[in-house]
């Protein structure tokens, strides 16, 4: 889902404009879709590339172990591990865009504020929160299956 | 304590689809008024977030930089920036649809200026050169600068325009010195500025913003370097409507 939303995004005008155009074919809508997530070779860097393949895989993890922590009943998740599962998903979608024009959702969110151009400042365009998502993800990863494998003991 | 502490992931999955759904909901045309773009001076960033209108495309005229047949069916407007590395693979994608329908005239390719000054400072230059290459060269020269261009240089804004603009301009039998009369008069500054303005309005927010217009006028928004696959798609369905 993840990837799907990074490779499709630029193109949500169009998508919205085709898909729900009945003397369109379903076919010729499915064709569509499909064709335009060739654009992760030709829209993204190799590295804005890889962490949008890498988030949504670690993203997808995350959650699964999550999921599997809460139902064995084992106590909450902690703030500290929370907070890195919350960050690294939040800063892997503010990594998620096309390089040239900077991040999509960052410049959208930092145009609020009149910041848009603040993007360009930054070494990689941006492309840090995509890293840092990544590097937030695998951290909360690390930190779930530890509780998940630790003993399970009341702390003194 | 636990309880919030088991929410904080779901929570992170809602607030995540804010954010997006802020995003599209933000470039969405459903229900958005079309907001015309302040015109942009040469330091001020693209507004990020005006929705804008394909229908606004600026018709095409004698004045502008055409491939293909002009009377094509189907016409691709690009609007583009010389230092965008997006633009140069795009480039190359538009060259392979001029090649396919070039032929039996279905496409044209109309080219315009769409340089983004805060991430590419000598774009605006090229974009000035390029159209007094026109202006001095004609249509098929605005065309072979292009495509030297977009396959000699690096992107990024690391072009060495020093190395390399000669180079070309005298690979193509351009006049370097009327080039450089006429880049140095601003003669087509406001014509960029009128591109640029365009392709905000129309909803671009980077490059390459293109705009496929069908024989039967309907207009279908295309961001960024798509691959031929998809670009075949959008054409062949608008070729449908013939």
């Amino acid at each position: 889902m993840v990837f799907s939303i990074a490779v499709l995004i630029p193109n949500i005008r169009l998508l919205i404009q085709i898909i729900p155009d009945l003397s369109i074919s379903l076919s010729i809508k499915l064709n569509l879709i499909f064709s335009l997530f060739g654009a992760i070779q030709t829209n993204f860097t190799a590295l804005s590339a890889s962490y949008t393949i890498a988030i949504s895989i670690l993203f997808g993890v995350n959650l699964v172990l999550f999921f599997h922590y809460i139902r064995s009943q084992r106590t909450g998740v902690s703030k500290v591990n929370g907070a890195a599962g919350i960050g690294g998903l939040i800063s892997g979608i503010f990594g998620i865009g096309c390089a040239a024009c900077g991040t999509f959702i960052l410049t959208w969110v930092l145009g609020f504020v009149g910041a848009a151009g603040l993007v360009s400042f930054l070494p990689l365009g941006g492309e840090e929160f995509g890293i840092l998502g990544v590097i937030l993800l695998v951290l909360s990863i690390r930190m779930i299956t530890k509780k998940i494998t630790g003993p399970q003991t009341c702390s003194i | 304590m636990e309880k919030s502490n088991n929410l904080m992931m779901p929570v992170a999955v809602v607030i995540a689809g804010l954010i997006i759904g802020g995003a599209v909901m933000s470039t969405s045309d459903k229900g958005a008024p079309s907001r015309v773009a302040q015109a942009p001076s040469g330091n001020q960033p693209v507004p990020s977030q005006l929705s804008g209108s394909t229908d606004a495309v600026d018709p095409i005229t004698d004045q502008d930089h055409i491939a293909g047949n002009p009377d094509a069916a189907v016409v691709v407007v690009e609007y583009s920036d010389f230092e965008c590395p997006f633009c140069k693979r795009f480039h190359e994608t538009m060259n392979q649809v001029i090649d396919e329908y070039g032929d039996n005239g279905d496409v044209a390719w109309v080219y315009r200026q769409f340089p983004i000054d805060q991430l590419h400072s000598k774009a605006r230059l090229e974009s000035s050169i390029s159209e007094c290459v026109a202006d001095v060269g004609g249509n098929d020269a605005f065309w072979a600068f292009t495509n030297s261009f977009y396959e000699l240089t690096p992107s990024n804004n690391q072009t060495d325009l020093d190395a390399v603009i000669p180079q070309i301009l005298g690979e193509i039998g351009i006049d370097k010195l009327a080039v450089q009369s006429c880049v140095d008069s601003d003669k087509y500054a406001t014509h960029i500025q009128d591109d640029v303005d365009n392709a905000a309005e129309t909803g671009g927010r980077g490059t390459p913003w293109s705009i496929v217009i069908g024989p039967d006028g309907t207009t279908y928004p295309l961001s960024g370097a798509q691959p031929y696959a998809a670009v075949k798609q959008i054409i062949d369905l608008a070729l449908s409507n013939k």
